[in-house]
């Protein structure tokens, strides 16, 4: 099922949907040759009349006419075609656009980097062009020279000859010699892109050039690796511009022997005047779709490069399937939830990250969970809130299995204070309202107050209506968290999932916030991570985790006085 | 009008300062432009010679009449060569000459930006802006070979066939110079102003679905728990329709460019028709000369079909050079003194009432800070994040102006080259960058002539033992963008291994255990400890912690101040913190 597709089948196989208006648009291309051949043969006449007869000027009135009205019905198509083949690329787009959207879906919480993603959805866009212009083309190149050549048979067989002797050769030549040469235009356009890639990165890190003095040097070094890729990149181009030079010598000289060949046969007397100029005017249109393909071969090159990542990244397996709306339909519920995990196994990319958790929590009760980093604390949350569903055993809530319930009523009933809390694009208010659109100005001053955000507030220039750019430009690690926090307050729900809510801030805000959790808790059930495990009340109920299993539970004073992990753990984290 | 007429002579001070930068490659500049135009004219007088050549062969056929044949069957050999072999050539040299001035231009802006990182370079900071200044930067790339090359062969080879024409039958000439100025002026210009708005809708579209598409990705977990998953794929599914509205419109407009050049091209064989059968009858004009005609404004176009495209980058292209000519214009934040006084010789630094702002009429970070730090001494500056901890190593590394006194060994700061007091002060910065380069290269950085050793002794000091075996190639091993393949933890120990290889006096730690677990960050302390030794150090932290072994002043901070000295108590720990023995 996970066979991935070469880059170049899966761009071809998104066209499919497209074919219609791709089919239309290449139609109308083809209609356009068959306007030229009318055009070519009434120029053509007109001026073998013309020259030979000495016709007047009012003979010809009606073919002048004709002539300007084809320029103009050939204006349109192109306008129509044009229209048809953008609309191709666009839907192709959306299409993809969409997958990734539902591939981000499926993908829950598993991490992937924001860089990728931005360079996947910048791919997107330098996919349209090679479906509203590259394949057009592509069957452009194909179908108006075999057009044209019917057209010059009847006219004149010799000239139809050489044209049909050329025409193929070119890509046949392209092919022998341009399988090398398309693969170092490839390489050349690799080159291009890491040069431009490694001046960036040394814009990137320019503070820490300068910090570590090392500023000429990286512009000396700049400036050898721009000559050198020059040097590379010409040695490949000289190779990669040959097939266009076969390509052009064939186009042109092949007009060249046309000419010369039709002038001596008019010279003899075994060609008409007429069929001779038809040909003439008609030769050089003959090989411009190849010429128009070779330009316009680095969209398909962009595409290809794009589809890449694309498709790496869409056939990715997936922890979760697509979430299904599931049979039963519990009414929202405030009541403390109890929660039982029967033997939950959970695996990611063929690595185990939680073996045989078999645990439970009391409606109302409160657990902390403590362990290196690494050891599964956040999966196991992220199993809660439904981010992966267990390999084996399950999650029972309130005695229901999770699997069976509907996803999104219960994530409704979870407030959750995440590490690393994203904050949108966006207002602060919006941001807040993002767990709870109906929350009033009363609900966001008690949620502002609670997680001490008013100070902040105040020091923004607009107050809560205050955008906030890119990643929470203008927040703080400490103040996005407790922006989480005002989260996890409007949000009233009855199941409180906290992944160390303090750990950016500093002691006097650390302790108000404590407090506020405190409150927040009350009536709650609670399963909280702890990274700093000197924070933890001797009465706690502690999990301890390693390497994916429970290995010990108990009170915290309990636990330290029995020496086991936690005792350890607690010594390292007090030697720290 | 007169707003029309600014912009319009800033295209040109734009396009003339852009020209400046690649003024060294002008002979390869020239030669590319040249060859293009060499063979474009060779493939437009290969068709207008052919025309000519058929119909007198043709006229010399049916009278009998003898015909020197030899001249124009060269001449058609002649052209096709030139067409072949300079098209090729033509792609050579523009490409060499691309190369070359794109080399130089990046030289020019990283030497421009150096030294207003990071005072004034916010876009490197933010990726949105920084994927902008690299589209930039890609597309002055496209400003020789896109634009400037098709412009002026346009220009030269139109003139060329207007010449010829004119010179035939000026009447044509005529006809043929409204459509030329129709298709390659009037059209194009239209379309310039047409496609502002679309143009600027998609730019905006464009950034806002960038910006979309990384909330769906980083806010994931959010929006799904809080059930905005369909709002935002449907907010995602809008943009995108509006993207591609304005999309289209663009496309539209670019179409009927290029479809203008080619009705104009076909108007032109039917003026040269009607304009040249009278003049064939009076006998002005003869019958081969009216064939080179039509078939020379056929292909008279070809040098014209490219402008569309050309025209339509340029509005672009302008932008990206006004936007990279802005921030290469940028006053930094600090200059070196002209004439820099020598480095003191003592390590001591002392910092009195010093004031540091990022904005000028923003709130003071540093509010007036009293500090000393002797040479050898150890001090730890603890405070809440916002307490301004990491603006005072921005002003000791000569990064951002302050206010005040800093002197060092006796030294004013501000009368030393920046360069000085960097090779005195090392710093392992909070989110230190890693670059797209192998581990050696990354460590080499700070000491370009250290050996294997010195590497090796710096990577066990720093704890990055495991690390390096751990990756594929050890220390050859690429590290990837931005160093992707290295935890945030083993991030920061590649910048303390840097800071030991730098080897200076002053050791600045900006929260070198922040998001280490215990263990590592246990392991991590003993390391520190060794490389303290001898060396000024200021450690920076929210939470001291074990740190305080470490050190022998704990300062801390808080609203740009100093709140409170103490001395470390030994064996301090948290109040809250019940004893282990």
């Amino acid at each position: 099922m996970t066979t991935t597709p070469s880059p170049m089948a899966w761009l071809r196989a998104q066209a499919r949907p497209q074919r219609r208006l791709l089919f239309a648009g290449v139609a109308l291309g083809a209609t356009q040759a068959l306007l030229l051949c009318i055009g070519a043969w009434l120029v053509a006449r007109i001026l073998a009349h013309a020259i030979l007869d000495r016709s007047g000027l009012r003979m010809f009135w009606p073919a002048l006419a004709a002539l300007a009205g084809i320029a103009v019905l050939r204006f349109i198509m192109t306008l129509a075609q044009r229209r048809l083949t953008f609309e191709a690329g666009a839907r192709v787009s959306i299409q993809v656009r969409n997958a990734l959207e539902t591939q981000l879906r499926r993908r829950g919480t598993q991490q992937s980097s924001g860089e990728l993603v931005t360079r996947l959805v910048d791919g997107i866009d330098a996919l349209a062009p090679y479906y509203s212009r590259y394949l057009p083309q592509l069957a452009f190149a194909a179908l108006v020279p075999a057009l044209l050549l019917l057209a010059v048979l009847p006219a004149d067989p010799w000239s139809a000859l050489i044209l049909f002797v050329t025409a193929p050769l070119i890509p046949v030549f392209m092919i022998l010699a341009g399988r090398a040469a398309q693969q170092a235009s490839q390489r050349r356009w690799d080159r291009l892109k890491r040069l431009g890639e490694r001046f960036m990165d040394a814009l990137g890190g320019l503070t820490t050039l300068r910090l570590l003095r090392a500023v000429e040097r990286e512009q000396a070094q700049l400036a050898v690796a721009g000559e050198a890729y020059r040097r590379e990149t010409m040695a490949v181009l000289r190779v990669a511009f040959l097939s266009a030079l076969v390509l052009e010598f064939f186009a042109t000289v092949s007009i060249a022997v046309v000419a010369v060949l039709i002038g001596f046969r008019l010279l003899w007397g075994t060609l008409g005047f007429e069929q001779g100029l038809f040909v003439l005017l008609l030769a050089p249109e003959f090989y411009l779709p190849l010429r128009v393909l070779g330009a316009q071969r680095h969209q398909r090159m962009d595409a290809a490069s794009a589809a890449e990542d694309l498709v790496a990244w869409l056939q990715k397996p997936h922890a979760t399937d697509p979430v299904a709306t599931r049979m039963t339909h519990a009414p929202r519920s405030m009541a403390p939830v109890a929660m039982r995990f029967e033997h939950v196994a959970f695996g990611l990319d063929e690595r185990m990250i939680l073996q045989d958790i078999d645990f439970s929590v009391a409606a109302g009760e409160s657990i902390t969970l403590v362990g290196a980093s690494g050891c599964g604390k956040s999966t196991l949350l992220d199993l809660v809130m439904g981010f992966g569903q267990p390999d084996s055993g399950r999650i029972r809530i309130d005695g229901n299995d999770l699997e069976a319930s509907d996803i999104a009523d219960w994530r409704a009933r979870i407030a959750w204070v995440p590490q690393r809390p994203h904050v949108f694009q966006g207002s602060l208010r919006d941001n807040l309202l993002l767990a709870a659109p109906d929350a009033d100005t009363q609900a966001i001053a008690r949620a502002v107050q609670a997680a001490v955000l008013g100070p902040v507030i105040k020091r923004l220039p607009l107050g809560l209506d205050t955008p906030l750019g890119e990643r929470g430009r203008g927040l703080s690690g400490g103040e996005c968290q407790r922006l989480a926090l005002a989260r996890a307050w409007l949000r009233d729900a009855s199941l409180l999932l906290l992944d160390e809510p303090t750990q950016h801030l500093d002691t006097t805000t650390a302790q108000a916030v404590d407090k506020a959790l405190e409150r927040l808790a009350a009536g709650r059930t609670v399963l909280r991570v702890a990274h700093r495990l000197e924070a933890i009340d001797d009465r706690d109920t502690v999990l301890v985790m390693a390497h994916g299993r429970i290995v010990e539970r108990g009170t915290a004073g309990g636990l330290r006085e029995a020496g086991g992990v936690f005792a350890d753990l607690l010594a390292a984290d007090l030697a720290a | 009008m007169k707003h029309r007429k600014a912009t319009s002579e800033s295209t040109i001070a734009t396009l003339r300062r852009l020209l400046g930068l690649m003024r060294r490659q002008t002979p390869w500049l020239l030669g590319g432009a040249a060859l293009s135009l060499l063979s474009t004219l060779a493939g437009i007088g290969l068709m207008a010679v052919s025309g000519r050549f058929i119909t007198a062969m043709a006229l010399a056929g049916l009278s009998d009449a003898a015909i020197n044949y030899y001249t124009p069957a060269a001449l058609i050999r002649l052209f096709a060569i030139l067409r072949t072999g300079g098209r090729y050539a033509e792609r050579l040299v523009t490409h060499e000459a691309t190369l070359r001035a794109l080399s130089g231009v990046r030289i020019w802006l990283f030497e421009r930006l150096v030294p207003l990182a990071p005072a004034r370079l916010g876009a490197l900071r933010s990726a949105q802006l920084f994927a902008r200044l690299r589209a930039d930067v890609d597309a002055l790339e496209q400003a020789y070979l896109a634009i400037l090359v098709p412009v002026a062969v346009a220009i030269l080879a139109s003139l060329v066939v207007w010449a010829t024409m004119l010179a035939y039958l000026p009447v044509l000439a005529a006809a043929v110079g409204i459509l030329m100025l129709f298709a390659g002026a009037l059209v194009p210009a239209w379309i310039v102003r047409a496609g502002a708005r679309p143009g600027a809708d998609v730019v905006a579209a464009d950034e806002a679905l960038r910006a979309l598409a990384m909330d769906g990705v980083l806010g994931r977990a959010e929006l799904a728990l809080y059930g905005a998953e369909a709002a935002h794929a449907e907010h995602m599914r809008r943009l995108t329709r509006t993207q591609q509205s304005a999309r289209r419109r663009v496309d539209r407009l670019q179409a009927i460019g290029g479809a203008s050049v080619t009705l104009a091209m076909q108007w032109t064989v039917v003026a040269a028709l009607a304009l040249g059968i009278p003049a064939l009858r009076s006998g002005a004009l003869r019958g081969p000369d009216l064939a080179m005609l039509v078939l020379l404004g056929q292909a008279g176009f070809e040098a014209l079909s490219s402008l569309p495209d050309a025209w339509a980058q340029l509005g672009s292209t302008l932008a990206s050079a006004r936007r990279i000519f802005a921030l290469a214009d940028t006053e930094p934040a600090l200059r070196d003194p002209v004439a820099p006084a020598m480095p003191p010789s003592g390590n001591d630094l002392c910092l009195r009432d010093v004031r540091l702002r990022y904005h000028d009429t923003g709130p003071w970070v540093l509010d007036g800070i009293d500090l000393d730090l002797p040479a050898g001494r150890h001090l730890a500056l603890v405070g809440a994040s916002g307490a301004g901890k990491s603006s005072l190593v921005h002003a000791l590394t000569r990064l951002y102006p302050h206010q005040g006194s800093i002197t060092l060994g006796g030294t004013a700061l501000e009368a030393l080259s920046g360069e000085a007091v960097r090779a005195r002060i090392a710093v392992v910065d909070q989110r230190p960058y890693l670059f797209h380069a192998s581990l050696r290269d990354n460590l080499l950085l700070a000491r370009p002539e250290a050996s294997d050793e010195d590497l090796n002794a710096a990577i066990t000091q720093a704890r990055l033992d495991d690390c390096v075996s751990r990756l594929p190639q050890g220390l050859d091993t690429h590290l990837g963008e931005d160093g992707a393949r290295v935890s945030g933890g083993e991030a920061r120990r590649i910048a303390i291994a840097r800071a030991l290889l730098a080897d200076a006096p002053i050791l600045v730690l900006d929260e070198p255990t922040e998001g280490l677990d215990a263990t590592t960050a246990a392991a991590l302390y003993q390391a520190l400890a060794q490389a303290m030794r001898g060396r000024s150090v200021l450690l920076i932290t929210h939470r001291l912690g074990g740190l305080s072994a470490l050190v022998d002043e704990i300062v801390e901070l808080a609203h740009g101040r100093v709140v409170d000295r103490r001395a470390p108590v030994s064996g301090h720990r948290p109040a809250q913190q019940p004893s282990t023995n």
